[in-house]
């Protein structure tokens, strides 16, 4: 984008926050009432947040649960899609069972991710990686599926084992496909913590949310869910800079320049 | 006497009942022969070409290289295919690309032989950049080191210079004769261009239509080194090429 464009873009985008922020003011102070506190005291409860003592105990124990239950599910989802698509005679045996999948609500898996494991961190986790693995797993299966057939003529013709063929020629053709995955895995994750957090938990920011809602203090509620509004941002951005320059090849192939990305 | 490098004895291959693409193929190559397979559009010849890669196996006859019928792509075979943009790997280097087929070599000698094959297709300039990075013509010299780089003894060219604008085909066709010449390497090359066929082989097989099987075979027996434009004003030339168009439309008809 050229600058000019790109500085008309930033003045827009921070006007429009700044009017949305002056109109939460303004009918705070106008309207006062115990569900919408002003700005100040949820500024103060989010920078509360981040001092080390809280931070430890609300927003680690949800982060440290979401980077293990997704990227467990970031794993196991592009492994076994990446083979289960380029296995194509499992397919009958296995696409009935996963198009069946997609459509159950992920998030009735917590009642009896509870029976199972208790309200411990396990169960978090897996209700996270149960969450998040469907979109990362139906997208490698659909990349590897379908990968460039000659490819896989010159990985025969060049010797290369099975192996090779996966992780040398399936699996990197997959990838852009992948990545598009785990972007809506990321989402569905923060979802699944939040929501595994309100059951019989005492730590971590959906706890905190639920705790504060519960003891009326509103500020506070406030500030846990912009808190993670803004995990949510910087883990997005972290994920695009890394598919960024993983697939920094997919964007040449396709004859996309840096400029217009 | 010894066994010919390949020899396809009455090959068929159907890919239903009322599609038979090949019909009792026979022919035979010898060692340090080029020869190229002509015959009318979609007659056959890419199936063709992946039964003798083994890549397909015929519903019936064989493909012998040097006497043994093989299952895999024996190692000694390489392949370069018309479509540059899909036989590359696009999210590898020049010269990670062409490495694949080293995987097993030493680091040093991989090295030694990777820019070895890239100084003989003229990419060794280009060596980090990435196959989407390069021109329609170094892209398929990148797949034709790659194809090189084994040390193999049969090249077989699926209409690698179909893709190409003219100028680069001429510089290819060269490139790859004087490659074969040095590396005394034979090569196998199927195209539609019966003045490349001409050209570049020392014999000339033409194909019927579908089910494709083989006319005649014509031994191209033009003094080499040839040159693109000296070998093509010779009356030995225009007068190969003529009965090899003569055969090739009449099969058309």
């Amino acid at each position: 984008m050229p600058r000019d464009i790109r500085l008309r873009a930033l003045f827009w985008q921070t006007a429009t926050v700044l009017f949305l922020l002056a109109l939460w003011q303004w009918s705070a102070v106008t309207h006062p009432a115990p569900y919408l506190p002003p700005l100040k005291p949820v500024a103060l409860a989010y920078l509360s947040l981040l001092k080390p003592g809280n931070f430890m105990d609300t927003v680690f124990p949800s982060l440290s649960r979401l980077a293990i239950g997704f990227g467990l599910a970031v794993v196991l989802g592009t492994v076994l899609g990446t083979a289960l698509g380029y296995l194509r005679r499992l397919d009958p045996w296995i696409r009935p069972v996963l198009e069946y999948l997609r459509f159950v609500p992920t998030v009735a898996i917590l009642p009896a991710a509870l029976l199972l494991f208790g309200a411990t961190d396990t169960m978090r986790i897996f209700v996270i990686a149960f969450g998040s693995v469907f979109p990362v797993l139906l997208a490698a299966i659909d990349g590897a599926r379908r990968g460039n057939a000659l490819l896989l003529d010159v990985a025969r013709i060049l010797k290369f084992s099975l192996a090779e063929k996966l992780f040398r020629v399936v699996l990197p053709g997959a990838l852009p496909s992948i990545f598009a995955g785990v972007r809506i895995a990321l989402s569905i994750g923060l979802v699944m913590m939040v929501i595994s957090e309100l059951i019989a938990a005492n730590d971590g920011l959906g706890f905190y949310i639920l705790r504060n809602q519960r003891l009326f203090q509103t500020a506070n509620v406030y500030a846990g869910v912009l808190m993670l509004g803004t995990i949510g941002l910087i883990l997005t951005l972290g994920l695009l800079s890394i598919e960024k320059r993983v697939l920094a090849w997919h964007r040449g192939w396709r004859g996309l320049s840096d400029a217009r990305s | 006497m010894s066994q010919p490098l390949l020899s396809m004895e009455g090959v068929s291959k159907a890919y239903s009942a009322d599609a038979q693409i090949l019909r009792d193929v026979t022919f035979k190559q010898g060692s340090n022969e080029f020869l190229a397979i002509v015959g009318p559009s979609g007659c056959g010849k890419t199936t063709m070409l992946r039964c003798i890669s083994a890549l397909m196996s015929p519903d019936s006859g064989s493909v012998f290289h040097e006497g043994q019928s093989f299952d895999d792509p024996p190692p000694w075979l390489s392949i370069v295919f018309q479509d540059y943009n899909r036989s590359l790997f696009p999210w590898l280097s020049v010269r990670r690309n062409v490495e694949q087929g080293l995987r097993d070599v030493a680091r040093s000698e991989r090295d030694d032989r990777v820019s070895e094959a890239l100084t003989a297709v003229k990419l060794d300039h280009a060596a980090d950049l990435y196959p989407w990075q390069l021109s329609g013509g170094m892209q398929q010299r990148c797949a034709l080191a790659r194809s090189i780089v084994t040390a193999p003894r049969l090249l077989l060219l699926d209409e690698p210079f179909a893709s190409v604008d003219a100028q680069t085909r001429i510089d290819l066709q060269d490139l790859v004769m004087d490659i074969c010449e040095r590396m005394s390497l034979s090569a196998l090359l199927v195209t539609h261009d019966i003045d490349e066929a001409v050209f570049m082989a020392d014999k000339v097989v033409v194909l019927s239509t579908r089910p494709a099987t083989v006319v005649e075979e014509i031994p191209i027996d033009l003094p080499r080194p040839r040159d693109q434009l000296t070998t093509k004003e010779t009356p030995e030339f225009l007068s190969l090429r003529h009965k090899v168009y003569t055969l090739v439309r009449q099969q058309a008809q």
